[in-house]
């Protein structure tokens, strides 16, 4: 093996026994809470709820769920580890090491999209306990799964290097994340909404996510597939090229 | 063969503070290389700047010939620093940080193990493989970062202020351990301002002060500036003693304080024969004498003194 790998697999494998490790913080949190949400929004709820595009309300939120745990825990992996790093300054163990700054971001994000796809499919496999889920298009779901994590991952990284406390990162999850995937339709359908909501709600990135992983579930979608994974995947590489960028800068990392 | 360092005008200033104020700097490969410098002097941003922890604002670095941006990897991949302040993965036991920091660098993983025992044999503290950085106690966290610096086998160990807070022992034992790898050839930069170190283990020190260096000398010529004093003790109070300063111009000042006379000057032990002949000759009764020889640390206070006059002083806590 040569030395670029070995020294990409000793970071990765370092970022992802950080969170295996700690199955508590990672695991689950998580876990408690789609118990209680498919009980609360898809068992009692869901009940009083018709179909939504011909699915059960309970089948409808399911990738929702899905996409809201996958990419939270992306982006917690990463944003966290690099801000602790950052803060106790053990991140210097990384950045005075000759890998190099491509590596250092792949691994970062990789390890935090590991992350974010086996919290997704705990959820599933959550929801799978509650109601009878397929996997209609197994492909799409794979690749918004991959898209969506490392995206999320990837903007943890910006918000990892950008803060300067702890109170940063909660305030980026509660004022940004949180809103947006509450109206980005993980509860709701786009067409219950009012035709000029429907078309500011376009703006939402996360429509497009959660509509692709709908998609891989159900066969269903309000949006494009191909265009949304397109725009997505785009996306994503547009901020682990801006992550690259900002290691090289030092940006948040060196004087 | 390139220079261990080799530095160019370097400069790092953080808004109107010039920590690094134009330094020139060339450490040769196999050197036990002291930097010195009083608190703030600009030591830790100067090693920071190799491995890439802080931005040059201007001038040259390389090591080992590799320029520190342009040949990153390369420059970083021949440094093991064992930094100031502690830096240390706290979520793993440190054999695993070891571990980490090999793999890191290239080391597959097998052979980091290996490795990571090798080094935790060494600083003395195997027994504490399986313990997390946070509950070594002060003395073994130092013994961690030597550590650290070695798992890569480093061409050059950079050690900023390694011995800190350490008891004697401890330090004697890292001086040793430092030594003996000075002599199988790895380059040493040691940055301390507890100056006896320096003149103990240093081929050759720079004076670093107000992000200058002052000079660059071995510790021996360093004190050749210093001046020592020549005590001599007599049987009788003397009306009158000779003139010392006439005779060679190394004396600088004589003090007659009852039956002692201290004669002050460079190159003591050379002065001093002299000056016992001398009294000699003039019928004086010698019964002691003692040469109390400059220490490097009389000479550096000395140096980064005059230095604080020249500049404007900067208060520092770090
Ligand atoms: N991050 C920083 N921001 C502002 N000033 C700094 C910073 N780091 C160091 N300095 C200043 O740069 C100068 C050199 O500091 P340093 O390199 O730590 O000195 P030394 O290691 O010799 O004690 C000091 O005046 C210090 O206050
Ligand atoms: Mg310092």
């Amino acid at each position: 093996m040569n030395v670029d790998t070995t020294g990409f697999l000793a970071l990765l494998r370092r970022e992802v026994l950080r969170f295996l490790r700690r199955p508590r913080n990672t695991f689950l949190p998580p876990f408690i809470t789609n118990v209680l949400y498919f009980s609360v929004f898809g068992v009692i709820l869901g009940e009083r709820i018709n179909e939504i595009a011909g699915v059960p309300y309970i089948l409808f939120i399911l990738p929702g769920l899905v996409v809201l745990g996958a990419i939270s825990n992306a982006f917690e992996n990463t944003s966290f580890n690099i801000f602790h790093g950052r803060w106790n300054r053990y991140i210097e163990e990384v950045l005075t090491s000759p890998l190099s700054y491509q590596t250092m971001v792949g691994a970062y994000v990789l390890a935090a999209a590991i992350r974010g796809a086996i919290v997704g499919t705990l959820i599933a496999l959550i929801g799978a306990f509650f109601t009878t889920v397929g996997v209609v298009r197994p492909l799409y779901l794979v690749a918004f799964g991959v898209v969506i994590t490392a995206l999320f991952a990837s903007l943890g990284v910006v918000a990892g290097l950008w803060a300067d406390d702890f109170d940063d990162l909660t305030m980026l999850n509660q004022f940004i994340l949180r809103p947006l995937v509450f109206f980005g339709g993980v509860f709701y359908s786009l067409n219950e909404l009012p035709e000029t909501v429907q078309q500011v709600s376009l703006l939402n990135p996360m429509i497009y996510m959660v509509n692709g992983v709908r998609y891989g579930f159900l066969g269903v979608s309000e949006v494009d597939p191909n265009a949304s994974l397109a725009v997505l995947a785009g996306l994503t590489a547009v901020v682990i090229t801006l992550d690259v960028a900002l290691f090289r800068r030092g940006y948040g990392l060196s004087e | 063969m390139e220079p261990a360092i080799e530095i160019r005008d370097l400069r790092k200033s953080y808004g109107d503070v010039q920590a690094l104020d134009g330094v020139d700097l060339t450490v040769p490969r196999g050197s036990f290389f002291g930097l010195l410098g009083p608190n703030g002097a600009g030591k830790t941003t100067f090693i920071n700047v190799l491995v890439g922890l802080v931005r040059k604002s201007g001038g040259e670095a390389r090591v080992f010939g590799h320029d520190v941006e342009a040949d990153y990897r390369e420059a970083r991949d021949s440094i093991g620093l064992a930094p100031q302040e502690f830096n240390v993965d706290r979520f793993f036991p440190i054999r695993e940080v070891l571990e980490h920091k090999a793999g890191y660098h290239g080391i597959p993983r097998e052979r980091a193990s290996e490795r990571a025992e090798e080094v935790l044999k060494r600083v003395g503290i195997y027994d504490k493989r399986d313990t997390r950085f946070d509950w070594l106690s002060g003395g073994m966290k130092r013994r961690f970062m030597l550590a650290r610096a070695l798992i890569t086998e480093p061409d050059l160990l950079i050690l900023d202020e390694p011995t800190a807070g350490v008891d004697v022992q401890l330090r004697h034992e890292l001086w040793e351990t430092i030594v003996d790898l000075n002599q199988r050839g790895t380059t040493i930069l040691l940055t301390t301002h507890y100056i006896e170190e320096a003149e103990r283990l240093c081929d050759e020190v720079a004076i670093l002060d107000s992000g200058r260096v002052l000079d660059v000398a071995t510790p021996e010529a360093l004190m050749d500036r210093g001046t020592d004093d020549v005590v001599v003790q007599l049987r009788e109070e003397p009306t009158a003693v000779p003139d010392f300063a006439a005779r060679d111009d190394r004396v600088e000042s004589v003090e007659l304080d009852g039956t002692m006379l201290v004669v002050t000057a460079r190159q003591g032990g050379l002065v001093a024969p002299e000056v016992v002949s001398l009294l000699d000759d003039d019928g004086h009764e010698i019964v002691d004498l003692e040469i109390r020889r400059t220490s490097l640390e009389e000479v550096f206070v000395e140096m980064t003194r005059q230095g604080e006059e020249r500049a404007t002083p900067e208060v520092s806590s770090s």
